[in-house]
């Protein structure tokens, strides 16, 4: 994701601000501790936004959050609390995520954060398995007849200045030996409406924020993503450092999402799964036979709630980033890797 | 008692004439006048068929604003709800709308002089700021609660303007009157906390409000988010308006207050009935001015995670369709700002000419 002038000044501010928390000492968090906090106060907090973040985090016409981090907000809400009724999203910036999850202002953060060493390591959090891989990458016009680089030979690229998107792709060509010519622009409106303009052959971006754009194009089946990816940036929940019990329960929300995914159980057949499962991962996934739930101090029957409420992870995709919504973005490396994606379910023994 | 002169002015041209003169003195004159006016007629002709013209208005319409160069109104049929309410439940709009109303004629009332006593404006401001508590909070009377990161929009853009001005202004007062005490201790350091508010910026100070603090305060002295960030807001108003008022203060001749000593007056009464009505009428104008800059910067609340209506207003361009309509909803939300910074620069030149009275 790229930095603006003002982000990256309050990310100092909110590191000092968790330097502060580390020598008060009441960032981290003990074992359990955050799934005992959650069920006494019988609501999930979850990272919201300060405005909207499409199609990850946004508001429907009658005022509720919606998205695609939202709706694992909600499978996590289910998975805790056994119901959805139960997810408060709290609404925070970018810069506020990290301090707000050491201050117990909300529980954990599904919010397209990137899992990166500094915070990892510096920031006392602990992230996720991976549950979205965000791809940078290029549009350009359908009548160029190919989505090949190649295609782009002596053509033009709109960019966002000074951002890590512009670096990213001038690497890519250049490396490629494709003579591109950049033009960049300070604010993405102006980017956004050089491309459409026709001021550049083509546009980079964050893939789902490209995805956006291209929706709200005057037509928008004229455009095309580049067949090629510039740089994969791996999304993952962050939670306190320290709770494993809490890692493992997020881990296995989205673990389970996966593997209904994988064995074909959708929130619409789940009930037949559950009455004839097909085998014994079925079996233990939908609380037929014992063991998902008391190894994370959940019922047993929480993966099967999850998936009758918000769905497994195709559904889930499709509503809000897929042919099912607006946006009809391809699923591309966030299928699982038997379609051909990065996305390998853990195994359920 | 002298004689009645006549005051008798020079013969004054007509506003044609005047015109006429000064817009059509030579040729050069008539030229850029006739290119400025065509200017003007034809970026106004630009924008109203931009607005009114060439614009979509029902939601329904949408798909139609692709093929027009004209304004997109359907995001702000489809979506003003957002901008209005924020994260409001929907079935409650009722709530806040009437809360708005109440605090919007709480305003209004305090306006007027016959509320200008302790007694009257504390007694409306007590109950319109409850009655708006109680219709935004519910919790009682059947009103289901709604606690406060539910609450968005204009309702907490406004929330957030009356809460810092009722905390701000009396604090501004004591703050004002303690840096010019008497005593030495109280001055300096009065002194020092003006100036360190002053010295830190706004964002910085809204983020530790809302962000640090909670890890150095106990819990039960937190309070909610919300309450923290009103309360830092305030702090800083108070200081910035403690320096107009203080202004106001300096203004006043030594010797008025002198006067009231040699007749017996207590401090208070020399404070109540001399220095502060004639400070609020010096500084009349830097007040007013505090005032519409706190209205317009309840907008920076939004980076500590606020949903007031520039917050709004970007959730509710953000989405789906309405992304490329972001100029549309801030044209709109520019209008709301618009009506109430106006109203408020009115008043302040309204309360000029009223207190002017007298005076000569």
């Amino acid at each position: 994701m790229t930095q603006s002038i003002s982000r990256t000044f309050l990310s100092v501010a909110a590191s000092a601000a968790l330097v502060l928390a580390a020598g008060t000492g009441s960032a981290f968090a003990a074992n359990g501790d955050t799934l005992k906090a959650v069920q006494e106060r019988g609501s999930l907090l979850c990272s919201g936004h300060n405005g909207s973040f499409p199609p990850f985090v946004q508001v429907t016409d009658d005022n509720k959050w919606s998205g695609y981090d939202i709706d694992y907000c909600r499978a996590l809400a289910v998975a805790t609390l056994g119901s959805d009724d139960k997810l408060k999203v709290v609404p925070i910036s970018w810069a506020q995520r990290f301090p707000s999850l050491q201050s117990g202002d909300i529980d954990v953060v599904i919010k397209a954060t990137g899992w990166t060493m500094g915070r990892d390591t510096e920031l006392g959090i602990q992230f996720s398995v991976p549950y979205f891989v965000g791809a940078t990458n290029v549009m350009m016009p359908k009548e160029l007849g190919s989505t090949d680089p190649e295609t782009l030979e002596g053509g033009s690229l709109c960019a966002n200045a000074g951002t890590s998107t512009e670096r990213l792709a001038a690497n890519f060509f250049k490396s490629r030996g494709i003579e591109i010519e950049m033009i960049t622009f300070e604010k993405s409106e102006e980017t956004r409406d050089a491309y459409f303009a026709g001021r550049c052959d083509s546009l980079v971006g964050w893939g789902p924020n490209l995805a956006v754009t291209r929706q709200s194009a005057p037509n928008p089946d004229d455009h095309a993503m580049m067949n090629v990816a510039l740089a994969l940036e791996p999304e993952s929940a962050a939670m306190r450092q320290g709770d494993d019990n809490w890692v493992d329960i997020v881990n296995w929300m989205f673990a389970a999402t996966w593997i209904a995914e994988a064995n074909g159980i959708t929130s619409e057949n789940v009930d037949e799964h559950k009455a004839n499962p097909a085998d014994s991962t079925v079996e233990k996934l939908l609380g037929v036979s014992p063991g998902i739930g008391e190894r994370l101090g959940l019922s047993d029957d929480w993966a099967y709630n999850v998936i009758k409420t918000v769905g497994n992870s195709a559904e889930i995709f499709d509503r809000n980033i897929g042919a099912g919504s607006v946006y009809k973005l391809d699923r591309g490396l966030n299928a699982l890797w038997s379609d051909g994606g990065v996305i390998v379910p853990m195994i359920l023994d | 008692m002298s004689e009645a002169v006549i005051i008798q002015r020079p013969p004054q041209p007509g506003l044609f004439s005047r015109w006429r003169r000064n817009l059509f003195g030579s040729p050069l004159d008539c030229m850029v006048t006739i290119v400025c006016i065509a200017l003007l007629a034809w970026l106004l002709y630009r924008f109203i068929d931009w607005a009114f013209i060439s614009s979509i208005w029902a939601k329904e319409d949408e798909p139609l604003c692709r093929e027009t160069h004209g304004a997109c109104w359907s995001v702000i049929d489809a979506r003003h709800r957002i901008i209005l309410f924020g994260l409001f439940p929907f079935e409650e709009h009722w709530r806040s709308t009437l809360a708005c109303v109440v605090m919007i004629a709480t305003m209004v009332a305090s306006c007027f002089s016959w509320f200008w006593s302790t007694m009257r404006i504390s007694l409306l401001w007590i109950c319109g700021f409850g009655l708006f508590y109680l219709l935004m909070r519910g919790g009682v009377l059947g009103m289901t609660d709604i606690t406060p990161e539910r609450w968005g929009g204009l309702a907490l853009t406004i929330f957030i303007f009356a809460s810092v001005s009722i905390i701000g202004m009396p604090l501004s007062v004591v703050l004002a009157l303690a840096r010019r005490s008497k005593l030495p201790g109280i001055a300096k350091l009065t002194g020092l906390f003006i100036d360190l508010f002053r010295s830190l910026p706004l964002l910085t100070i809204l983020f530790t409000a809302a962000v640090i603090t909670p890890f150095l305060l106990p819990g039960w002295l937190q309070g909610d988010k919300l309450y923290r960030v009103i309360a830092g807001f305030a702090i800083f108003f108070a200081c910035y308006q403690a320096e107009n008022i203080r202004a106001g203060l300096q203004a006043i001749p030594s010797g008025q207050d002198e006067a009231g000593l040699t007749l017996g007056l207590n401090y208070w009464q020399r404070v109540t009935r001399i220095q502060l009505p004639q400070a609020f009428r010096n500084s009349l104008p830097a007040i007013v001015n505090q005032f519409v800059i706190t209205f317009k910067e309840t907008s920076i609340v939004t980076i500590v995670g606020f949903f007031e209506i520039l917050a709004s207003g970007h959730a509710a361009y953000g989405t789906g369709e309405w992304t490329p309509h972001y100029i549309e909803v801030y044209v709109f939300i520019a209008a709301i700002y618009f009506i109430f910074v106006f109203s408020l620069s009115r008043y302040g030149a309204y309360l000029e000419k009223k207190l002017r009275v007298g005076r000569g």
